[in-house]
């Protein structure tokens, strides 16, 4: 796999999604550096912005298998990892392992928030470690596997949010916006006429060995030392006791309780060398640091009460600790 | 051929980083000699400056010059090495420069070994793109910066302020500049034919301050006879430019005299500093001998006949005339004396005619002690004094209040005309003259009460 191929690949895979989802081009790019780079989702966003039609669109474009799984209360840990269940076959019977809707390369896992803590732990753990445990057996999940999460910021009623720790597995939290008006009379065309548009498949069903190429190439990504001591000095920057850089940022001592973890270093780097090579670089530049800090730490980072009192969002938080950090 | 090769040679990216980091070093250090260099220049010109106005010796100014040039050396390589840019600061700035996107920072921060040569040979072929959008001349052009323009205008205001306050600020110091002064003061004199005489004096003073064999003394009775004879030529001259040119020279001569005296004591010092072992506080006979020199010129105006001089005029009223009369009594009464300073300007006769007459007074001498006790305590009092409580004195309590009774016989005797010496009085004890008893006034006193009361029993055989 070379970059001129990466590309290639990327572009039409962008072009395809975005003949669905009106608007939102950087989202969906950031969906897919996020696919490319091995991490997971977690679009936050009201109903009815296209989010589950974005992650369809993807599916469908890259060909690989799709589950949804409508996360409720009642929702129980097998009903999305499987379960044994007892079959007769030959007059013997036995316990087979049913798979649940985890087993897919895309994984649409709708209103995380609503389903119990015990419920979301049993998703995060398959995110994380790729395989399932049921009955003390492993199972391992498809490859490429990618989770999208979805959740609503305002009905907060009667939802579980999730705890930082499962947070922080995310690679990246995109927050879905309400569309711009020209946007919008371009939705109003594509949905309520007759003829509505649909992704084409870009790859071809199951080509896991090329998303893995492609994968094995963004790692591949060049990262100037300079550039990379930068991304260490921003995620240290956001803790309240800065441990190497000296003494912590003014608005990081105000408004922050807890500062990045390293997955958040992780994914700025994974993210920045995605969006080099979506732009057709084989090295990452300062620019693509900057572009991706804001998805790979707003959900790592915690803010404390009088944040939410001034109604300071951790985005706000990040755009000053950038401006305080310099590139050299 | 050669030319097709260094073009390419220019066109590499590695080549072309290497020369921005060069000029990028040019720069800084171009940077640092026009912002460390104007304050060396200042300073190395106040040492010569110091050096022309004989205020540093030629080893001295040599050892300082040297010194200047070493620290200005030390300030520039102590701000050029911090600031030297390194590779990655360069190829940051021709990124920028180029637009480039960090092409040529990761080119030249990444060793080729661990990156994949096809990723490697790809960024190398797209930072060779950038190359001819960078041309090092153009786009890295020097400019001087405002930090180098305050150095200037700093040093250049100092090192003037030097210039014209220096001369003001310390007089002349350089023998031979002095003797240049007095030969070109003597040369403007002997132009008038009326002051041609003490031109010639000037001109033997002046080849007089250059030889060593003439003694610091010599020197300066020289320079005081001229000066005097100058001040009478100055009193006698009519023509405004004459009197000029004579006062120009009268200053010549108090200067060298100043400096004279200033380097008679600086040399004083150095001999105590040096002779070490014997030291004594016997007054030096040829100092002694000046002072009497000085004392007796009497009109000389430089400071330190003006210091001494009192001294004697203090010391001769004190003495007097021994053929005077009073003089025994004066030195009898010393300590009194004391405290009554005399004036110089009084002749010493008439001053202790006075003092006679205040002691032969003594009827007065009471009062005149009330007086002297008013007066502020004076300010060298020994130091034992300084222990007595407040109000105490050497003979017992100071200043207390006491009141006086006075008896029926006294006052008796007193309109009688008796005297009214007491024993405290003839001890020279100021008395109060406001009777407080309760015994009744005799009628002549003023205020006395018009019927007599009987002094009490019980309290007569007290008071007797």
């Amino acid at each position: 796999m070379d970059p001129e191929q990466f590309q290639e690949v990327f572009k039409r895979l962008e072009t395809e999604v975005q003949k669905v989802i009106v608007g939102h081009d950087d989202l969906i790019r950031k969906v897919l550096i996020a696919f490319f780079g091995g991490g997971h989702v977690l679009l936050e966003g009201v109903p009815g912005l296209g989010k589950t039609l974005l992650v369809k669109s993807l599916s469908r474009a890259l060909g690989m298998s799709f589950k949804r799984i409508q996360f409720t209360p009642d929702l129980m840990p097998s009903d999305i990892v499987g379960t044994e269940v007892l079959t007769e076959t030959n007059g013997r019977r036995e316990f087979q392992f049913k798979q649940g809707p985890i087993f897919a390369h895309v994984v649409l896992a709708d209103e995380i928030n609503r389903a119990t803590p015990k419920t979301q732990s049993a998703v995060l753990e398959a995110m994380e470690e790729k395989q399932v445990t049921v009955f003390g057996e492993s199972h391992i999940l498809a490859s490429p596997f990618i989770v999208l999460a979805t959740q609503n910021p305002i009905e907060l009623e009667g939802t579980y949010p999730l705890p930082e720790a499962q947070l922080d597995r995310f690679f990246f939290k995109l927050l879905v916006t309400p569309p711009a008006p020209a946007e919008l009379r371009e939705i109003l065309k594509r949905t309520t006429g007759t003829e509505t548009g649909d992704a084409a498949k870009v790859l071809p069903d199951d080509d896991g060995e090329l998303v893995n190429a492609m994968k094995q190439l963004l790692r591949q990504v060049m990262i100037a030392p300079p550039i990379e001591d930068y991304v260490v000095r921003l995620v240290h920057a956001t803790h309240t006791e800065s441990q190497n850089g000296g003494p912590a940022k003014t608005s990081v001592k105000q408004y922050i309780r807890f500062g990045s973890s390293p997955r958040g270093a992780q994914s700025v780097i994974l993210g920045a060398k995605g969006n080099a090579l979506a732009e057709g670089r084989v090295h990452v530049s300062y620019e693509d640091v900057e572009k991706i800090i804001l998805p790979a730490l707003r959900h790592r980072i915690i803010l404390n009460f009088q944040a939410e009192a001034e109604n300071v969002s951790a985005d706000q938080v990040i755009t000053d600790v950038i401006k305080q950090v310099p590139r050299n | 051929m050669p030319a097709s090769s260094n073009r390419q040679a220019r066109d590499r990216p590695e080549n072309l980083v290497r020369s921005v980091t060069a000029k990028l070093r040019y720069h800084i250090l171009w940077d640092s000699l026009c912002i460390c260099i104007p304050p060396v220049a200042a300073a190395a010109y106040v040492v010569l400056l110091l050096f022309q106005t004989a205020r540093l010796g030629e080893s001295a100014t040599i050892v300082s010059e040297t010194l200047v040039g070493v620290l200005g050396l030390w300030a520039i390589v102590r701000r050029y090495r911090p600031l030297v840019p390194n590779v990655s600061v360069a190829a940051q700035m021709v990124d920028q420069q180029a637009g480039a996107k960090d092409h040529f920072l990761t080119l030249s921060t990444l060793d080729p070994e661990n990156c994949p040569p096809s990723l490697w040979s790809r960024l190398y072929r797209d930072a060779a793109g950038f190359v001819d959008r960078i041309e090092p001349r153009r786009d890295f052009p020097y400019k001087v910066k405002r930090s180098a323009y305050w150095s200037v205008g700093v040093s250049i205001a100092a090192a003037i302020l030097i210039h014209f306050l220096m001369p003001l600020t310390l007089p002349i110091a350089h023998s031979g500049t002095l003797q240049d002064q007095l030969h070109e003061l003597a040369q403007e004199l002997s132009a008038k034919p009326e002051l041609r005489t003490l031109a010639q004096e000037l001109e033997t003073l002046a080849a007089k301050v250059g030889d060593p064999k003439t003694t610091r003394e010599e020197k300066q009775a020289l320079a005081q006879q001229l000066e005097k004879k100058i001040e009478e030529q100055q009193k006698k001259e009519e023509q405004k430019d004459s009197r000029d040119l004579l006062g120009q020279a009268a200053s010549a001569l108090e200067g060298m005299e100043q400096q004279q005296v200033a380097s008679g004591n600086e040399q004083q010092k150095d001999q105590q500093k040096g002779a070490g072992g014997i030291q004594s506080n016997l007054p030096q006979q040829g100092q002694g001998e000046s002072k009497q020199n000085q004392g007796g010129s009497g009109d000389s105006k430089s400071d330190s006949s003006a210091q001494l001089s009192p001294d004697l005029q203090q010391g001769k009223s004190g003495q007097g005339n021994p053929k005077e009369p009073g003089l025994e009594k004066n030195q009898q009464q010393g300590d009194a004396q004391k405290n009554n300073q005399p004036d110089p300007n009084r002749p010493g006769k008439e001053q202790n005619k006075e003092q006679m007459g205040k002691t032969q007074g003594g009827s007065k001498e009471g009062a005149g002690r009330e007086k002297a006790s008013e007066e502020p305590p004076p300010q060298g009092a020994p130091p034992a004094d300084r222990f007595y409580q407040t109000g105490e004195g050497k003979d017992g309590i100071k200043g207390a209040r006491y009141v006086t009774v006075q008896l029926p016989e006294e006052i008796a005797a007193d309109a009688k005309g008796e005297s009214r010496t007491t024993k405290e009085s003839k001890g020279g004890k100021a008395r109060t003259q406001v009777p407080v008893s309760n015994v009744p006034l005799p009628a002549h006193v003023p205020n006395a009460a018009t019927e007599k009361q009987q002094v009490p029993i019980e309290y007569r055989g007290m008071i007797r």
